[in-house]
């Protein structure tokens, strides 16, 4: 019975996550055109798109693995939501986070990333590895801030449980990791513009260079699963975030402002920049970020 | 007992004599001539056989009706008994071996054959200085007529070389004995007994000068060059091995009257001689005086091993001069007459060697032999000499003669590689003459009877110990037989030996159990996979075998010397594996070069350890000793050679890449962990003992890095077995920074990491295997799309690269949570770090390997290929098996780790159910599985259900910057795959460490050819160098 019920919670839980999310991609959308001076689509636009893909009566398949690349995709990005407690406190919004801690959700966003990479690779479209290999690329790089800023504030709290982590920080605003640890948080915020690949770091969808990327071939319903992910990950990892640094939330609509905010940091940046060549990019991590990251752990460890 | 006289008087007698009897018939002579060196030989043997049988002491026996100092005396103890039947055995057989020569050739050949036989003979036998000289000029005298019998221009001019040089040292040793006989009263060693002290110095300086000229100490041996490379193969061993062993004998005597510091000063020349040769060698393209040179080079270990062994006991002094001496004398023997045998001159076309099989196996021996290899004696004395030289702290003397060892390593074995897998033509055979080969044949059991007769009665070696071995030995005899049918009888074989060990042997300790599974269980599913091979394979199986059962050794061994023994077997099993490969020339010989580099390491670390109590396993003695740091460091760099850590990893991926498609997961999967059986030994020692400098913190750094080089390296390259092969070094890696932690977390992590690269590493090297037998290519870029054709292998694959990566929620995320964990709790921050990144850019070459493969699109040229045949879909899936079950239930491996190596930490953590607690976090894989699966199958049905119709389409289905390409196989992304980060990387992407080894390599050549411009040729050099080193030697002295 336990289990049950655990299970629609979790449903729940996705549910909301996913909605916020793709809301969330429609008022990106909305800034952006509005920075081009353009009036944008509706909000809503996201969900409409959704539905329309997943409406076609038609799907083309390049084989098993291109069939399964989107339900990695999405167990990557269901999984990686579950593994989290969402809001602190909450029983429908604690997910499965008892089955594992901080390293178990960073381990899980590969699992989508490497099944989705995987059901590209056998579409054949030359664009699919081109936009791989650059985000493999990147990601390791990024990936190299954002551990530092991981250990660093593992230190800080002793502990890897992300739970815990929040429950550390509440108390006021000052209890957050933002302050109590600024040059983690700054680490890991740059790494963030990185997993959320907005310009400049767009290296995977890069729409002059290759465009729509990795999931060039996908259609129909495949797509229209990539999308939904899309929304339900982006979602995940701003939890993530904001559970890390910004003092996790105690409640929906605080999860949601929070959340929001830590968003625009990225939109704002993506919106002001234009793209970095890869290599740029990839140097760009492995320099100021990673000091910043080293400089975390050693401030945290040793002073 | 017969008097030593009749030595003498025989061989003057047979002198006279066989003048008169060739007049009658040339048949007679030659039977005369065999007769007096077998007479010689069997007087030689009796002595021997007396001297073994009773305790006689060292007799003396008197010439002239006079006793000593009136007359010469003789002198026969065990010491002589023994050379003197060593030399005139040879003597024998080398005479033997000529007979077609002399039958051929004027009768003074012979003549002056006994006569440097009896000159040798007498020179060992007496104890008069005078008399000495005496026999030292018919020695020379005969020695360089003997030489220009043959009439070429080289040869003569090389005898009178020989002449000047010896003339010379006549000359020195008799204005020494006449000095020494104005000083003390005195010609008879037994009744000098003065000391040698101030002026008198020079009198015994003179003659001790005198042999190590006649010895062909560096630099005064440019003659002997000379002499070896013109002279028949005959006429060189007997210049190489009795002439000098008679010499050597002579040093030997008058050692007692020179002090101590010119003793010092003559080991180090003997030492130093030893590793200028061998470095001199390495240039050498002319067998002949690659040979020469060796010998040199012997004879300098030979009496530094005389001179340096003098305090010790008689049967250890025996053990390691009389080691070096045989070892010497069979194989530099052997090698002569093989010389004699192929009349080839360049080292690379002894290849001709080919066609005739024993004479193969022969050359192998003796070229392991003279490299130092078990079972051989000079293994036993090498380690035995470097052990007395540690005792009495002669560090110089080490360095010399390892570094020296190891350049005759380099250059002795690139011969054998060129030589066993050089491209020879069918018209190159020449037919030997099979008396000859039968000889050789015969010698090379010899050396190798010998070398067990040591292991098994003076070590008293068990039977384990000698299977891999007699493994060796046993399967060469059925080589007859079917692959399929030897590969079964290994894989009864192993599970029988695995069987054995477990419940006979008793292991001590679970972790001996946890490297059981990895060496022998692996083992056994590897082996499956070479049940593939369809034809003979001659030779493969012995070789697998005995490495396997070496691993076994490795495991249960009790002493220092049983784990090097088992290790050195384990070295020439798995280089002769390796060797196997197509193109394996240049892969096997730097994997030797390592090897033994490391081997040498471990020699020193072993000698410094203390000695062990009690008769349990390393493991457990290992734990109640205290390593001091230099033995500490020594042997895990040794390790870490085998292990392939950053620095000295180059060999590591030549070695995977170009052997045999089976054989490569064996050396990855498991041979590696050898390397770290062996690190983690010296780990436990240090668990209790530790050292005052932490020294394993830097180890972990080294390993850190390891990991993050070796990913780096796997990303950029373009073969899959180089890819896979700096995969693992990137993995051990992980494995070794774990261990150096020290920690119970770090330890558990290490151990499952061991396990499950076992596991996938050889589940993926076998799944390159089965693509390989298909496409025949092993650049990824000449492949692509193979999904279709092969999906149980792109599972296989599939399943191990998430393990590999580390994704939840298979077992390799079991073995990144427990790493990481264990290094935030040891404060360990920067290095997990490190670590973070590098499994970050594991992903590369992860996807790299399946995409470029599997994915993408396909070649017209693959478009009939099939599935991998099903001996390589079998041991795949066990692993696979094995992994998704240890990935559902971790607590099955993690309660039995976490107990492991809480014998030696506290257990810092608390499993309850299927939750695993560290002091930092949790994990549940039982859950996380559910949970995956949970989400995976959600996607899955929704995607089922509502995706209505769907059109299936072929691979080259696809629009690409508007347009169908007309040929999309060019579209496939592979080659140069990271060539953005590489760009990004720029400095730090250069080959630094290879560029490294390339320069100590070419540095190491151009000094060998420097030092050998000092041979000129001229003969008035070589007399220039003689007078400058008495100077020279004797101003170091004074």
């Amino acid at each position: 019975m336990d289990i049950f019920i655990k299970i629609i919670y979790a449903a729940i839980s996705i549910l909301v996550a996913t909605l916020y999310g793709l809301i969330l991609i429609g008022i990106v959308h909305k800034i952006y055109a509005r920075v081009h001076r353009r009036i944008g689509p509706p909000v809503w636009q996201p969900i409409l798109d959704i539905i329309q893909t997943h409406g076609r009566k038609v799907a083309t398949s390049h084989g098993i693995m291109f069939f399964l690349g989107p339900v990695f995709r999405m167990a990557g990005g269901m999984g990686t939501y579950l593994f989290m407690p969402v809001i602190f406190g909450s029983v429908v919004f604690s997910n499965y986070s008892m089955a594992g801690d901080l390293l178990l959700v960073m381990y899980f966003i590969f699992f989508g990333q490497l099944g989705m990479a995987l059901g590209a690779g056998e579409g054949g479209h030359p664009y699919s590895p081109l936009g791989i290999a650059r985000g493999l690329s990147q990601m390791s790089t990024f990936e190299l801030p954002f551990s530092l800023a991981v250990i660093s504030i593992a230190i800080q709290y002793q502990t890897l449980n992300i739970t815990t982590i929040v429950a550390a920080q509440q108390g006021g605003m000052l209890n957050w990791t933002l302050f109590t640890n600024p040059l983690a948080v700054i680490a890991a915020m740059i790494s963030l513009l990185g997993m959320n690949m907005h310009s400049p770091f767009s290296l995977v969808l890069a729409p002059q260079e290759i465009p729509i990327g990795p999931p060039i071939e996908m259609n129909g319903s495949f797509l229209g699963i990539l999308q939904t992910n899309r929304a339900l990950f982006a979602s995940a990892k701003l939890v993530l975030f904001m559970n890390l640094f910004f003092g996790g939330a105690t409640n929906l609509p605080i999860m949601m402002l929070k959340t929001f905010s830590i968003y625009m940091f990225s939109v704002f940046i993506g919106a002001a920049f234009p793209r970095f060549r890869p290599e740029q990019s990839f140097r760009f991590f492995l320099r100021i970020p990673t000091l910043i990251g080293i400089l975390s752990v050693i401030v945290i460890a040793y002073l | 007992m017969v008097n030593p006289l009749y030595l003498i008087i025989i061989s003057l007698m047979a002198g006279f004599v066989l003048p008169l009897l060739d007049r009658v018939n040339r048949k007679l002579s030659l039977a005369t001539f065999i007769g007096v060196l077998l007479a010689n030989t069997v007087i030689t043997g009796f002595w021997m056989h007396g001297f073994i049988q009773a305790d006689l002491g060292t007799l003396s026996f008197s010439t002239a009706g006079f006793t000593a100092p009136l007359s010469i005396n003789f002198q026969l103890g065990i010491l002589e008994a023994f050379v003197l039947l060593a030399i005139n055995l040879i003597g024998l057989l080398t005479g033997i071996y000529l007979l077609k020569k002399f039958n051929e050739s004027p009768l003074a050949g012979m003549i002056l054959f006994i006569m440097v036989v009896m000159g040798a003979n007498g020179l060992i036998l007496t104890r008069d200085l005078f008399n000495a000289f005496v026999f030292m000029e018919i020695l020379s005298i005969s020695t360089i007529a003997i030489i220009t019998l043959k009439r070429t221009n080289e040869s003569l001019s090389s005898g009178f070389k020989y002449m000047l040089a010896s003339g010379i040292a006549s000359i020195f040793f008799l204005l020494g004995v006449v000095f020494i006989y104005f000083f003390s009263g005195s010609l008879n060693l037994d009744f000098i007994n003065i000391n040698f002290t101030d002026y008198r110095l020079i009198a015994v300086y003179m003659v001790a000068i005198a042999l190590l000229i006649e010895l062909k100490m560096f630099p005064v041996n440019g003659w002997a060059l000379d002499v070896y490379e013109s002279t028949d193969a005959g006429v060189a061993t007997i210049i190489s091995v009795i002439n000098s062993t008679a010499i050597a004998f002579m040093f030997y005597k008058i050692m007692p009257l020179l002090p101590s510091n010119f003793l010092y000063i003559f080991g180090i020349i003997g030492a130093l001689t030893y590793l200028m040769s061998n470095l001199m060698g390495l240039k050498q393209e002319n067998a002949r005086r690659l040979l020469g040179y060796s010998s040199i080079g012997q004879m300098g270990l030979l009496l530094a091993s005389i001179i340096f062994t003098a305090g010790l006991e008689p049967v250890l002094r025996i053990m390691i001069v009389g080691g070096f001496f045989l070892n010497h004398l069979i194989a530099k023997t052997g090698l002569f007459w093989i010389s004699g045998l192929i009349k080839k001159e360049k080292l690379k076309d002894w290849r001709v060697i080919r066609s005739n099989k024993s004479l193969m196996i022969m050359f192998g021996i003796f070229i392991f032999a003279l490299s130092g290899f078990p079972p051989f004696a000079g293994f036993w004395a090498k380690w035995e000499f470097v052990k007395s030289l540690l005792a009495g702290q002669n560090i110089l003397i080490i360095a010399l003669i390892l570094l020296g060892s190891l350049f005759e390593v380099i250059y002795m074995f690139r011969w054998f590689i060129q030589t066993v897998k050089g491209e020879y033509k069918e018209d190159e055979l020449s037919i030997m003459p099979s008396g000859k080969v039968i000889l050789t044949t015969l010698l090379g059991t010899l050396g190798f009877g010998l070398g067990i007769l040591i292991m098994k009665n003076y070590y008293g070696f068990n039977f384990l110990f000698t299977l891999p071995i007699l493994s060796l030995l046993f399967i060469y005899l059925i080589d007859f037989l079917p692959a399929k049918i030897k590969g079964i009888m290994s894989l009864g074989g192993l599970a029988y030996y695995g069987y054995y060990l477990y419940t006979l042997v008793q292991f001590e300790n679970p972790i001996q159990i946890l490297f059981g599974v990895i060496f022998l269980v692996g083992s056994g599913v590897n082996l499956i996979s070479t049940l593939n091979r369809s034809e003979i394979s001659k030779g493969f199986y012995g070789l697998l075998m005995m490495m396997i059962f070496s691993f076994g050794s490795l495991l249960i061994a009790r002493s220092y010397l049983e784990f090097f023994l088992s290790w050195e077997l384990m070295t020439i099993a798995s280089f002769l594996l390796i060797l196997r490969g197509k193109n394996a020339q240049k892969a096997s010989l730097m994997y030797m070069i390592f090897s033994i580099a490391g081997a040498y390491l471990m020699m020193v670390g072993f000698g410094f350890a203390p000695e062990l109590i009690g008769s349990s396993a390393l493991i457990t003695g290992l734990t109640y000793v205290q390593l001091p740091l230099i033995s500490i460091i020594l042997l895990a760099l040794g390790f870490m050679i085998k292990s392939g850590v950053l620095g000295v990893h180059v060999w590591l991926p030549e070695a995977h890449a170009e052997a045999e498609a089976d054989v490569s997961s064996f050396i990855s999967a498991i041979l590696l962990k050898a390397g770290i059986w062996g690190f983690l030994l010296v780990a436990i020692s240090v668990v209790w003992n530790a050292p005052q400098f932490d020294v394993y913190y830097w180890m972990g750094w080294l390993g850190v890095f390891t990991a993050l080089v070796g990913a780096f390296l796997a990303s950029f390259q373009e073969d899959a077995k180089r890819l896979l092969a700096y995969s693992s070094m990137s993995q051990v890696g992980y494995i070794i920074a774990a261990i150096s932690m020290l920690s119970h977390l770090g330890w558990v992590s290490a151990f499952y990491l061991s396990l499950n690269h076992m596991m996938f590493k050889s589940a993926l090297f076998i799944a390159i295997a089965g693509v390989y037998y298909r496409t025949h290519t092993r650049n990824m870029y000449e492949m692509g799309g193979l999904i279709k054709k092969m999906p149980l292998s792109f599972i296989s694959v599939l399943i191990s690269i998430i393990a590999v990566s580390g994704v939840p929620p298979l077992s390799g995320f079991g073995s990144k949570w427990l790493m990481y964990s264990s290094f935030i709790e040891r404060g360990w921050y920067l290095q997990a770090a490190v670590l973070f990144f590098a499994s970050a850019v594991s992903f590369l070459y992860l996807y790299r390997l399946i995409h470029t493969i599997f994915l993408g699109q396909a070649k017209y040229e693959h478009k009939d290929v099939k599935e991998a045949p099903v001996w390589f879909i079998i041991p795949q899936y066990i692993f696979i098996g094995a992994i998704m079950v240890l990935s559902t239930f971790p607590n099955l491996l993690i309660k039995p780790l976490s107990a492991m190596a809480s014998q030696y930490f506290n257990s810092n953590i608390v499993i309850d159910g299927y939750n695993v607690y560290s002091s930092y976090g949790h994990w549940n894989g039982n859950l996380i599985m559910l949970v995956t699966m949970g989400v995976f199958i959600v996607p899955l049905f929704f995607l089922i259900l509502f995706i209505g119709k769907i059109t299936k389409v072929k691979q080259f289905n696809i629009v690409y910057a508007a347009e169908r390409p007309e040929s999309p196989q060019t579209t496939h992304v592979a080659h140069n795959m990271y060539a953005h980060y590489r760009k990004a990387l720029g400095g730090w992407g250069k080959p630094r460490i290879w560029d490294f080894w390339h320069g100590s390599a070419e540095w190491a050549h151009t000094m060998g050819d420097f030092f050998r411009r000092i041979y000129s040729g001229n003969g008035q050099t070589y007399l220039l160098h003689i007078i400058l080193f008495f100077v020279v030697v004797f101003f170091l002295g004074v």
